[in-house]
């Protein structure tokens, strides 16, 4: 490992400038060699070689603090970092999980725990996935049902956990158990780091509807995990469940906004490249999807700004998650249509290579973005969540 | 008169007959069509079951219920063809049946051609010859005069030389009917795919449970069919037919992802209520209701047109192949989103037929094409 440098001082040009050297030395292309939709293991350990590079060179997990092998950037730069890392097409991150347990680690994990689980986190040597839901307590989490049983140092942890993502890949697993009685709801609930090679645990991959398992159920058989290893006090782990993404999240707006607008090139690049940028009902689609972008990066950027000036994220920040749900559903159906014919086609189909390199990856796309509106919350409990948190309707007729 | 007068008010009244058809036909599939049965076609090359296809012949005469008497058939209208349609729909069966006698059977009839009639329906009709009508290219287009396959006149016949793409089972059939150009225009010819000059391959389909395939003629010989040059008005009514036929699958389809929506709504509980009693989900049912009844209204309005021999038949085909192709795609979403992380899964049914449905749009061409052409047809 190369000395990690401290890039905290530099001013947004300069930042970028440096990155844009590093990645036209580093950047290994977009895809793995001969990617299948199956080919998981394949795909996972080429991004993990990738974000092993980032991190030796110390351009990883450009929010978090640089002592756990962060860049410790402040939010103004941590935008850059995204912006360009999005317009660069990097390798998505192998483990966007790891990146959402990292920051509850971060706010709830002992200095033990951190020094353990950080490091290794970041730079992917070890994967986490997010053992939340349950078959059946998905929307409704708070009814979920594994127990966790405290035997002398270590809980006793039995049940079975549905469509966690990566499981079969993770080396650990951000867990919630019931530790309370049955029926106690969210007040009831442990965080426990669970380690995914123990006995006890088999994760069983799960087929989607996409061809590929990115997903899996798992087995939890009295697996034991240390107390030293409970994130958080014993029933607090809905704190930890919720613990919002913060800092971390209001950037990945912003940057998810800047990969959208890539994105709707990449679709006017399909359009004209299939000759349908004369129809006025076509020209009409595009201008929207473009629309839809930029006002998902706009909205990205007031959300960043008022963090930036020391704010709360704000109702937007709620609002924005919905959106892009929608946003991606959208976008590649509209993609399959300007695909024509060749829609129907699967992803894979060797014809359409012939067509354009991308346009396996748009039909993967629509299938794929079907769980926009379910994966991490539905698009209706959020709506739900908007009604009554941001809009107070909760209390009406109450 | 005009085409959006109405000329006749049918009652859409099923009689006795074709109740008893649709019950026939839906036990018939509940046995023979399966979800697991599908889900082992899909797998397949050929994506249908030989057996299956034999009985549907022979025990109940489905491949030649609504061809003429005079060529093997059973002379039923084609609201019939459309009952056993929506069963089919609703049950995904794998067979190549809208390819071969919905698409193909119709072709040839429409030809006018009374000696191809003779020669090819019979085949058809008790379901030893499995046909296919190739008339896409890589435009994807469905028009007649898109089509640039080169027939050349030589001694005995004609040559074809070209390519077709999103051939429905065109890789099975016994038995290709092929639209290509000669001087004069656009024609139809018979090719036997077993003969010199073909070459065919299955193309993967984002729906396995019905293939399309990719056929290059390279010098094949070719029976004209009809007249040379006069495909075009026969092409486009066999169109209709087949997109109204398609329309009843599709609302067939529609239906079964409603019913498993609505089993779902009331057995699934969060929040310890069934997810049925938030209004969310309630709201959505009732939404795919709305589309489903109406998908069936319209399948229904275009087939009894044509029984009636109306001169709305292209106007109402268009109206109801974009309808159609939309509720269904529609219900077939929200059914996902009602099953939430399971109906995203691949052990669950629900993506089978939101493939279904997405070829289906795609098939015969998509819903903006046909408000295109039903804008034609209304001469606005
Ligand atoms: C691709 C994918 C990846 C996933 N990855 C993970 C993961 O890594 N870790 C993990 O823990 N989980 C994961 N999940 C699970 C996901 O969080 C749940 O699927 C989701 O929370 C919905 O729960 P459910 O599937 O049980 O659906 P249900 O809660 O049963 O919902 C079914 C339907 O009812 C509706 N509904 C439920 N409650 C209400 C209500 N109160 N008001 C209105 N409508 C309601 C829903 O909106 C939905 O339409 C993943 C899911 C998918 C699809």
């Amino acid at each position: 490992m190369t000395d990690r440098p401290d890039r905290n001082g530099l001013s947004a040009d300069e930042l970028a400038a440096e990155l844009r050297v590093f990645l036209a030395e580093h950047h290994p292309g977009r895809t793995p060699p001969a990617t299948v939709p199956t080919a998981a293991a394949e795909r996972l350990a080429f991004q993990r070689t990738w974000q092993a590079t980032l991190f030796d060179h110390g351009w990883a997990a450009p929010g978090w603090p640089r002592r756990w092998g962060g860049m410790g950037l402040p939010l103004r730069l941590q935008a850059v970092h995204h912006r360009e890392m999005a317009l660069a097409r990097t390798p998505v991150a192998p483990s966007r999980i790891g990146y959402i347990v990292g920051p509850s680690l971060l706010a709830y994990g002992t200095e033990a725990q951190l020094e353990r689980f950080l490091r290794p986190l970041i730079r992917t040597d070890e994967l986490w996935c997010q053992g939340f839901s349950e078959p059946d307590a998905g929307s409704d989490l708070a009814s979920l049902r594994t127990r966790a049983v405290l035997d002398g140092d270590v809980y006793r942890v039995t049940g079975r956990k549905v469509w966690t993502s990566g499981a079969q890949f993770a080396d650990w697993m951000l867990c919630l158990a019931r530790t309370g009685p049955a029926g106690s709801g969210a007040a009831g609930i442990t965080a426990l780091a669970l380690d995914m090679h123990a006995p006890g645990v088999n994760a069983r991959p799960l087929r989607d509807m996409t061809g590929g398992a990115h997903f899996a159920e798992v087995e939890l058989d009295d697996v034991r995990v240390p107390v030293a290893y409970r994130v958080g006090d014993e029933n607090a782990g809905w704190a930890v469940a919720r613990a919002t993404l913060g800092h971390e999240r209001s950037t990945s707006l912003a940057s998810a906004g800047m990969r959208y607008r890539r994105v709707t090139g990449d679709l006017l690049e399909l359009a004209q490249r299939r000759g349908r940028t004369d129809d006025p009902y076509d020209r009409d689609a595009l201008a929207r999807a473009v629309t839809d972008a930029r006002l998902l990066e706009w909205s990205g950027q007031r959300v960043l700004g008022r963090v930036l000036e020391g704010g709360e994220p704000g109702p937007l920040a709620s609002v924005i998650r919905l959106q892009h749900a929608l946003f991606e559903q959208g976008l590649h159906e509209l993609a399959t249509d300007l695909l024509g014919p060749h829609a129907a086609l699967a992803a894979s189909e060797a014809h359409l290579a012939a067509g354009g390199k991308q346009d396996g990856a748009w039909l993967r796309g629509f299938l794929r973005t079907r769980a926009s509106t379910i994966g991490a919350g539905t698009a209706e409990i959020q709506r739900t969540t908007i009604a009554d948190k941001v809009l107070g309707l909760r209390e009406v007729g109450r | 008169m005009s085409a959006v007068d109405v000329e006749s008010s049918a009652m859409f009244v099923f009689s006795d007959e074709q109740n008893a058809l649709r019950a026939t036909v839906r036990r018939f599939l509940a046995e023979r069509s399966p979800e697991t049965e599908v889900r082992r076609l899909m797998e397949t090359e050929t994506g249908y079951d030989t057996a299956v296809w034999q009985l549907m012949a022979g025990q109940l005469g489905l491949q030649g219920l609504a061809l003429p008497e005079k060529f093997g058939g059973s002379g039923f209208g084609f609201v019939d063809l459309q009952i056993v349609l929506e069963e089919m729909g609703r049950a995904l069966l794998c067979a190549p049946f809208l390819s071969g006698v919905v698409l193909a059977a119709n072709a040839v009839l429409l030809s006018g051609d009374e000696a191809a009639c003779a020669q090819y329906l019979p085949g058809i009709a008790e379901g030893g010859t499995i046909a296919a009508l190739a008339v896409t290219e890589a435009s994807g287009s469905w028009r007649a005069g898109d089509v640039t396959t080169a027939a050349t006149a030589v001694v005995g016949g004609y040559a074809l030389s070209g390519e077709k793409l999103f051939v429905p089972d065109g890789h099975v059939a016994d038995l290709l009917f092929v639209l290509a150009r000669t001087a004069v225009g656009p024609s139809l010819f018979a090719v036997d795919p077993a003969a010199g000059g073909v070459t065919r391959e299955p193309m993967g389909t984002l729906d396995a449970t019905r293939k399309q395939s990719r056929l290059t003629f390279d010098g094949a010989r070719a029976r004209l069919i009809g007249e040379d040059g006069g495909a075009e008005r026969p092409l486009s009514q066999t169109l209709d037919l087949a997109a109204a036929a398609l329309a009843a699958e599709q609302a067939g389809g529609a239906r079964r992802v409603l019913e498993m929506a609505v089993e779902y709504a009331k057995v699934r509980e969060q929040f310890g209520r069934p997810i049925g009693s938030f209004q969310a989900i309630k709201h959505k049912c009732a939404d795919m209701l709305l589309a489903v009844e109406s998908a069936t209204s319209a399948a229904y309005a275009v087939g009894w047109a044509i029984d009636e021999g109306s001169d709305e038949v292209g106007v109402l085909a268009s109206l109801a192949k974009a309808f159609c192709s939309e509720a269904y795609t529609h219900c077939t979403a929200e059914n996902i989103q009602i099953h939430g992380g399971i109906g995203f899964t691949w052990e669950h049914p629900a993506h089978l037929y939101f493939k279904r449905a997405k070829s289906t749009e795609i098939l015969f061409g998509n819903p903006r094409y046909h408000r295109a052409l039903l804008a034609d047809r209304l001469g606005i």
